[in-house]
């Protein structure tokens, strides 16, 4: 389970930071939690719209990738901070990603309230139509006196506190689980994926084939594609064509680039279809995806990039057994976004983790528990077993 | 004649509850002065550690102080209050204590039916926190709903009965500063206890 904890201060002193920290560490068997800070949000103000700033976006992003939240909340004049109020306004203003999210309100303060009254005002906040997020009732945790509470290694110091935490975040984990399948029976199913590309972006180069064998050949010529000791700046740096060829080949793994329009763009092209983990031919940069897959696979292509382009997930892996117990080849769907956060499109990385395996079990002396070929014996996926490309015709 | 702060509880260009003041500004300019004041400009509130005050604030600060008393109008943002309001509030209780014992009148205005309400209930509870401890006029709620459509081309309020509260209550207002003004005996505890309320050291 991934779990968002928001530091509810922007202060550089923060016992609720202390607190999340320590919640994270505690309780990992429990959950992932990934700690995030709010003192890059702008205060917010509707006529100056920044939503579509980094940190704004950035926050959107996690938050709506994460099965829940944390809010951690000091208590300033009998309220939340008014950074943490401010974060929650640009949540509801043009974007909405604490909708239907499940919520977990805890508070650490220096006197004995602990912040209750501003967890008060959180629940009411978190209720209002705009940002409509599923506080879980109950459970509150409020912790005081916060300055006596910490060791010297930011540990909790109270036994009685740890436990009583600990119960609490159980039953979050539970409401979190009950929230989640309620959602998903009400799921609307996602949108259909455009696997033959009939449309296009404004990054596809028109007027070109996209099923024609030397569709690269041809594209190249329409656009000017640059090639060999032709520098290009990336971020970050300068390298030839040739270089990135060169550095792109030395990769210890199959790469392959499709766009968010669905269209195949790029292989790291070493070797030929029948030495590859997940044959390729040149032949077939440009396609569809529709193109690349059997007839047969296509249901599991589109369930993979409908999760990749919602953020339900953030890379697909499938195990693929058929290259025998000496590999464990897996391909990624690893879905790739701009810097502003949008989707655009998957790097496909096909990778023995064998090598890997055993390079670390070599290292740090270690062995793996059970049977010898452990790693090879997981079960079949069903899901586009039928592997990613294959090879044309 | 009494001078008051208008106090415009949002950051936006454009607000209602700017108007709204303004409105009691002239409505009013026979029984008292009341001068608006901005809130945009003040920058977040991150706590410092140093305890420095930005400039603008101590000046607002200042001019709350010498005040016989504050209007605050609120929009409501997700049923509270705006952070750019408790931004502003959240200063002007650091090391600094203008509120403390300031006679408090609570206006608001919003797009919607309630007219602010729930964000007027925050704001009282808000006030009342020991280091900002202002004295809040009590069961003198104004709540402009649909205030979009609620001033003519002229920036008047169209509704009479609307103009008869609000007249009323000001009127109120200003025997409750009078009142105030002789609640004297805790004065100075409100002051200590504001000023010994310290954001790090109870």
């Amino acid at each position: 389970m991934k779990i968002v904890g928001i530091v509810g201060s922007n202060a550089e002193v923060s016992y609720n930071r202390l607190l999340l920290n320590f919640i994270k560490k505690q309780y990992s068997q429990l959950f992932d939690l990934d700690v995030i800070e709010i003192k890059d949000i702008p205060l917010f103000n509707q006529s100056d719209n920044q939503t579509e700033s980094a940190p704004i976006q950035k926050l959107n992003k996690k938050i709506t990738e994460a099965d829940a939240v944390i809010i951690a909340t000091p208590e300033h004049n009998h309220t939340i901070p008014a950074s943490l109020k401010s974060v929650i306004e640009w949540l509801s203003f043009e974007i909405h990603p604490l909708e239907n999210k499940p919520v977990m309100i805890v508070g650490a303060s220096y006197y004995d309230q602990g912040s209750s009254r501003a967890q008060l005002h959180l629940r009411q906040i978190l209720d209002a139509p705009g940002v409509n997020a599923l506080v879980m009732p109950g459970n509150e945790f409020l912790l005081g006196k916060v300055k006596q509470a910490f060791d010297e290694n930011n540990n909790l110091k109270e036994q009685n506190t740890i436990k009583f935490l600990e119960s609490t975040l159980k039953k979050f984990v539970q409401f979190v689980q009950l929230v989640t399948r309620l959602d998903e029976s009400s799921d609307q199913p996602l949108p259909e994926e455009d696997l033959h590309v009939t449309n296009t972006i404004d990054t596809t180069i028109k007027d070109v084939n996209m099923s024609a064998e030397d569709w690269v050949e041809q594209a190249a010529k329409k656009v000017n594609a640059v090639e060999g000791d032709t520098y290009v700046k990336l971020n970050r740096g300068i390298l030839t064509v040739d270089q990135i060829n060169t550095f792109l080949a030395s990769m210890p793994m199959e790469l392959t680039f499709a766009d968010n329009n669905n269209q195949f763009l790029y292989y790291n092209y070493t070797k030929p279809a029948e030495e590859m983990l997940a044959d390729r031919v040149p032949g077939q940069v440009g396609n569809p995806l529709a193109l690349c897959h059997p007839e047969r696979s296509l249901k599991s292509v589109e369930w993979v990039i409908q999760q990749l382009r919602s953020g339900k997930q953030d890379a697909v892996r499938v195990h693929v057994p058929t290259h025998g117990p000496d590999k464990f080849v897996v391909h990624n769907y690893q879905a790739m976004h701009d810097d502003q956060g949008n989707y655009a499109g998957i790097n496909e990385y096909v990778l023995d983790f064998k090598p890997v395996v055993n390079w670390y079990l070599k290292q740090t002396g270690q062995k793996l528990e059970g049977s010898t070929d452990s790693l090879s014996n997981s079960p079949k996926h069903d899901v586009d077993a039928g592997s990613g490309a294959t090879t044309k015709g | 004649m009494k001078k008051f702060i208008g106090l415009v509880g949002t950051n936006a260009d454009h607000s209602t509850n700017r108007m709204l003041l303004q409105f009691m500004q002239k409505k009013f300019k026979q029984q008292a002065d009341i001068e608006l004041m901005e809130i945009r400009d003040i920058p977040i509130f991150n706590k410092p550690e140093d305890k420095v005050v930005p400039n603008i604030v101590k000046e607002m600060a200042e001019k709350i102080e010498q005040a016989d008393g504050v209007i605050i109008s609120t929009p409501e943002y997700d049923h509270s209050v705006p952070a750019s309001l408790i931004n502003a509030l959240n200063w002007f209780s650091y090391g600094i204590f203008p509120f403390v014992d300031k006679p408090v009148m609570i206006t608001g205005a919003s797009y919607g039916t309630l007219g602010s309400s729930r964000a007027q209930l925050h704001l009282r509870q808000i006030l009342d926190a020991p280091e900002l401890k202002a004295r809040i006029m009590p069961s003198s709620e104004f709540l402009l709903s649909h205030s979009l459509q609620a001033f003519d081309e002229n920036s008047n309020l169209k509704d009479n009965d609307q103009v008869e509260k609000l007249t009323r209550l000001f009127e109120d207002f200003l025997v409750f500063v009078e009142l105030v003004n002789q609640l004297t005996h805790a004065h100075g505890d409100n002051k200590k206890e504001a000023e010994n309320f310290s954001w790090e050291n109870i």
